[in-house]
């Protein structure tokens, strides 16, 4: 633990404050755009093809990106105040790279019509678009800034910890696997943190690469590359963005799990092979989204599969299986951060199985691209992710007796999970369905039943969207008026 | 092959194998939530749940081992087949397919083909794909709407897919990569004869 002045702690906190008001104001905006899709796609509404998919590259891009930003300032507060020294006037550099994106990306999609999909997949961006020719450029340098943040915001908190704890092996865990004594205990969340910014980090520069290569084309039209290659960069990217949201959500888990269990929670030799196998698995995953590239060398496909499947071990029986010992008979009071918490873990494991069920190549080749890729992923964000930050938020804005006194929040929570599971049965059933997904409607179908399941499927699901924003905007109701009183006294 | 000689679709395994997953993961947090009240000491809970974990673990552990070696031998690319009956050239286009018979020599954009070819029933056909301008994706759907196979169909690549059909009847062809504006609407026709 490091001492802060009062100042200090007063400063961190604004500028957790300040990115929790950014995640709470796009994110329920975000899921109104989800809502505009699926009623599109239910034929309630009517809209052009081309407003569709620019709604459907704001919501991808703008979900991963706000996601993995309320992370990431998750995060860097815990660990600005806890472990070691964060500089503010870095962290407000990020924020004000990553409003910028963000801005960026919402003039592009919504006023030029920019509508690649969130993957920006090459050639698509440059050939038969519908969109202004300017949107393309400014997407892509929006995404360049935002990956710019990212890479400059995860550096500071790396290295950052990495001087307070002697070095980056030490926190890899790796002095726990010798035989020596373990001379500074690493908290699991700088060990999960640094795990995950790094393969972040090695993303974000590939990503870069990628938009870079983008952007290049962009001014030189005649410049061809390879489009394999390209799409795998882009899924590199995409796949270990979106892990890391979750393995840095986890971090926090690790953290504050043990305020309401009473039970402690420490780095030891299991938890660091998991860890660091997590690291590889992460990177070796991504493969599995080019199972249909059949031009892809077939080695990578064999790696795809075994690095998913596999990381179901460390994930599973570590993390998981740790979750069960923090809270089995220990008297734990379902307050609503307990709860997200637990129930959080859940929307991962089985998002995580529907990931890795799809994960087979012998299953991939009919799953892919079906309504079966965005039910999994949307598990696990929605009902893991989302349930982690809004456990943070609850986290800052209450203590621990009012956590377990809020009912309204409580009702909200499950508002949230009765209108997600209703949400996501019917993408999943949709993948069984073989209904395709990125389809602005089904109308054209030569097949009945895919229109007819297709439509009926969206209708259902948008019910549902809305009994989802009641409840979180129920919970809201407690969160907001609380982010301004500097509640929590400990910290 | 596998899916219309098996009894079960790998959409239903699928189905199946998920639900029971789901099923699983439920009951082990409403048994957590609805346990949690009974008091008892750190460490004698601890080793009885990590007590389970070791088991979990080597019974997982063998899953993956045993569902990897099932499951990698069947694989969808041409290398696990035999020699196809007959060979048919695709190409994708923004917002449209073109179908032929043979493997011509021209390129993509060059090549005159519909978007109706008829093929014979239980030959196996290997379907030459790939795109004049994007990325698309060749999926093809029985007549009931069901997924059967699938590929990228990519510029500048060849994507070689071997399937058998055996039925007859139409066959509908599904882009499945998202390829711009009229991606929901371009599909073609598999007779099966
Ligand atoms: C209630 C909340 C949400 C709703 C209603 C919703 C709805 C949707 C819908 C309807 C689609 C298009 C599906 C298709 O036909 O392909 C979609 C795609 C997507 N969603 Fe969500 N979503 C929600 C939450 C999230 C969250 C939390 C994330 C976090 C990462 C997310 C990320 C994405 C992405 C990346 C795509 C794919 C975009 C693309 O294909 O380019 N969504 N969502
Ligand atoms: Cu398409």
């Amino acid at each position: 633990m490091i001492q802060l002045s009062f100042e200090e702690q007063k400063g961190q906190r604004k500028f957790v404050v300040a990115w929790s008001i950014t995640f709470l104001v796009l994110f329920p905006v975000l899921i109104a755009l989800g809502l505009l899709m699926r009623l599109n796609q239910g034929e309630i509404i009517a809209m052009q093809p081309t407003t569709f998919y620019a709604i459907m590259t704001l919501h991808g891009l703008g979900m991963a990106g706000v996601l993995f930003s309320m992370s990431f300032a998750g995060l860097w507060y815990l660990i600005g105040t806890r472990y070691t020294k964060l500089s503010l006037g870095m962290g407000y550099f990020v924020f004000a790279l990553t409003l910028a994106g963000v801005i960026g990306l919402t003039v592009a999609t919504l006023i030029g019509n920019y509508a690649p999909g969130w993957y920006l997949l090459y050639p698509l961006p440059f050939v038969g678009t519908s969109w202004e020719e300017w949107s393309n450029g400014m997407a892509i340098i929006s995404l360049i800034i935002l990956g710019v943040a990212w890479i400059i915001g995860s550096s500071h908190i790396v290295s950052a910890l990495a001087k307070e704890y002697d070095g980056a092996f030490n926190l890899l865990g790796w002095q726990y696997l010798g035989k020596k004594e373990v001379k500074r205990e690493v908290p699991p969340i700088a060990m999960i943190t640094t795990i995950s910014l790094i393969a972040g980090v090695m993303s974000f520069l590939i990503g870069a690469v990628f938009l870079l290569l983008l952007l290049l084309k962009y001014f030189e039209p005649s410049l061809s590359f390879d489009p394999l290659l390209l799409k795998n960069y882009v899924f590199f990217f995409g796949h270990t963005l979106v892990n890391i949201t979750l393995y840095c959500c986890l971090g926090w888990v690790y953290e504050l799990l043990p305020e309401f269990t009473g039970r402690e929670w420490k780095t030891n030799k299991v938890l660091v092979y998991s860890w660091n196998c997590t690291f590889f698995f992460i990177l070796f995953a991504y493969f599995h989204h080019l199972y249909m590239d059949f031009a892809q060398p077939m080695i990578f496909n064999y790696f795809g599969q075994i690095a998913s499947f596999s990381s179901s071990v460390p994930a599973s029986a570590i993390t998981m299986f740790g979750i069960i010992a923090q809270f089995y008979h220990s008297k734990t009071k379902w307050g609503i951060i307990p709860t997200a918490f637990l129930l959080g873990v859940a929307g991962w494991a089985i998002g995580g199985f529907a990931a890795v069920v799809d994960s087979a190549i012998a299953v991939n080749k009919i799953l892919h691209n079906t309504m079966w890729v965005p039910a999994h992923f949307h598990t696990y964000m929605l009902c893991g992710v989302v349930l982690f930050i809004l456990g943070f938020l609850f986290y800052i804005t209450h203590s621990k007796a009012e956590q377990e006194r809020n009912k309204p929040a409580k009702i909200g929570l499950w508002l949230f999970i009765t209108g997600s599971a209703g949400f996501l049965s019917m993408f999943y059933m949709g993948g069984l369905n073989s209904i395709p997904r990125r389809y602005a409607d089904y109308a054209s179908s030569p097949i009945a039943s895919t229109h007819d399941t297709g439509a009926l499927l969206a209708y259902i699901a948008a019910i549902f969207i809305v009994l989802i924003l009641v409840g979180l905007l129920t919970m809201y109701a407690s969160i907001i008026f609380r982010l301004g009183a500097d509640k929590r006294e400990t910290l | 092959m596998l899916q219309s000689t098996t009894f079960l679709t790998i959409q239903s395994t699928a189905a199946i194998i998920s639900l029971i997953a789901t099923a699983l993961v439920i009951s082990v947090v409403v048994f957590l939530m609805t346990t949690s009240s009974v008091d008892e000491d750190k460490t004698s809970a601890k080793n009885k749940v990590y007590k389970i974990r070791g088991r979990y673990m080597i019974g997982l552990i063998s899953c993956v081992v045993i569902s990897l070696l099932f499951t990698l031998r069947l694989l969808p690319y041409p290398q696990f087949h035999d020699k196809p009956d007959r060979t048919i050239t695709v190409v994708a286009m923004q917002w449209a397919w073109k179908m032929t018979d043979g493997e011509p020599n021209v390129k993509p954009d060059m090549l005159e083909g519909t978007p109706d070819i008829s093929v014979p029933v239980n030959k196996q056909i290997q379907f030459v794909v790939t795109s004049q301008d994007v990325n698309h994706n060749f999926a093809i759907y029985d007549a009931k709407g069901v997924l059967l196979a699938q590929t990228q169909a990519m510029p500048e690549y060849k994507n070689r897919l071997n399937y058998t059909f055996a039925e007859k009847g139409d066959y509908h062809v599904f882009c499945l990569e998202y390829c711009g504006l009229l991606h929901a609407g371009m599909f073609a026709t598999i007779h099966v004869e």
